[in-house]
């Protein structure tokens, strides 16, 4: 998918939305065994077979993991990278089980809630798990492949 | 070098080992302070009681459920997993080595397995620790995932038991296999605070306060 062009962002706000949830996600973050067993919970790495993008840790490790460690320097390709890995490869249904009881999709949530404060969203049905492929012209119609 | 791994590094690898547990407990204590929003109406309690069911449609309600298990979903992992777990921790517990250690030490007479059966589970913790390399190195969803540090730390778990291994019978130099396994015991010990080893600690906590259906107390602890 095409990544387009970078917003500015205010850096200030990304780091504080990060701290405010600091403690638990890096936490979290850091706990992961990165064993690969949340992948069969989602049911979206189902669909795709078994595709490791669609992976609940593969997700967030790319996300969120990248947001804490480059917490001074979020910029505008960053976020837009991260963008299809968890507005599109998530859903946000919550599915997604950790034996270590990583909450995983609130940390996806996160990830998120920084993107949209920074006008970096997702648009149905890419939300659904769609593929620029399958909907054409849902998508052309949405502005969502504008940068295509 | 015997002498210091023997003597002050194995205190200082169970004071960083303790202090280091009984920190990351009260920081997950701390963390889970805040009430989370709860993302499911319906709690797993309720989840429960929903529902009028007939015998045929619990027994497919139970199939499902457990399909979608850990045992289901990855029913060689979840056994091989389970295995290698008990076997480390059980196997240093009730090693009749070291409690002859702790015995001489300071009189403490700690129940033993027979060396034949934790020479056993050695070998068993190995070849799973072998499996999860294999695993690492084989599944794609893995290797996407996977840095230096995994395999780092699998090193790290797996050497005290080679080398223990190694030393009991007596392959190699046995005093300088010894320093090895006690040495890198200890280092063990003391990653479990700094790395996700530290999952050891957190498998006690980590359950009460998520905030999802799986979660035991909704988003936050409630005791
Ligand atoms: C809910 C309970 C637990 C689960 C689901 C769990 C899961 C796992 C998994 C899947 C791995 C393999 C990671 C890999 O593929 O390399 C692992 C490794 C390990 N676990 Fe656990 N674990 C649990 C509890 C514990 C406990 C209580 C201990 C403490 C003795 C422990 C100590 C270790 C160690 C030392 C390793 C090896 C290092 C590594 O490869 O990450 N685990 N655990
Ligand atoms: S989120 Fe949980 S299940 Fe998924 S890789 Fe990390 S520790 Fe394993
Ligand atoms: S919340 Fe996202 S990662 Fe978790 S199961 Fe649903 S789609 Fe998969």
């Amino acid at each position: 998918m095409a990544v387009g062009e970078a917003k500015p962002v205010d850096k200030g706000h990304v780091k504080n939305l990060l701290n405010k949830k600091k403690g638990k996600m890096k936490l979290s973050l850091f706990l992961c065994a990165h064993c690969g067993l949340c992948a069969e919970s989602c049911p979206l790495y189902r669909l795709h077979n078994q595709d490791p993008r669609y992976m609940p840790s593969y997700k967030v490790i790319n996300s969120l993991g990248k947001l804490y460690k480059k917490i001074n320097k979020v910029d505008g390709s960053l976020l837009e990278e991260m963008k299809e890995l968890i507005f599109k490869n998530c859903v946000l249904c919550g599915r997604c089980y950790c034996p270590l009881g990583i909450d995983i999709s609130k940390m996806i949530a996160l990830a998120r809630s920084v993107c949209r404060s920074q006008g970096v969203c997702g648009v149905y049905p890419y939300s659904l798990g769609a593929h620029e492929e399958d909907f054409p012209e849902a998508l052309s119609g949405m502005g969502a492949i504008e940068e295509k | 070098m015997y002498d210091l791994v023997r003597g002050p590094l194995m205190w200082v690898a169970f004071a960083v080992f303790i202090v280091g547990f009984v920190y990351r407990a009260v920081q997950m204590f701390i963390v889970s302070k805040k009430k989370e929003k709860f993302f499911y109406p319906v709690s797993w309690a309720e989840k429960q009681s929903i529902g009028d069911y007939s015998p045929e449609e619990h027994r497919l309600k139970w199939l499902v459920s457990f399909k979608n298990s850990m045992l289901g979903n990855y029913p060689i992992v979840t056994i091989v997993t389970s295995i290698f777990h008990v076997c480390l921790f059980v196997t240093p517990i009730f090693l009749l080595g070291h409690n002859l250690f702790l015995y001489k030490a300071w009189k403490i007479r700690f129940l033993s397995l027979p060396e034949s059966i934790t020479d056993f589970f050695t070998l068993i913790f190995l070849l799973c620790g072998f499996f999860f390399l294999l695993r690492r190195i084989i599944v794609p969803r893995l290797r996407a995932i996977s840095t230096f540090n995994d395999y780092f730390l699998l090193l790290i778990t797996i050497a005290p038991f080679l080398t223990g291994y190694f030393a009991y019978h007596q392959w190699f130099d046995y005093k300088t296999m010894l320093t090895i396994h006690i040495l890198s015991g200890e280092i063990m010990l003391m990653a479990v605070t700094f790395t996700k080893l530290g999952h050891i600690i957190f498998f006690f906590f980590n359950r009460f306060h998520i905030s999802s259906e799986y979660g035991l107390c909704q988003g936050s602890r409630t005791w």
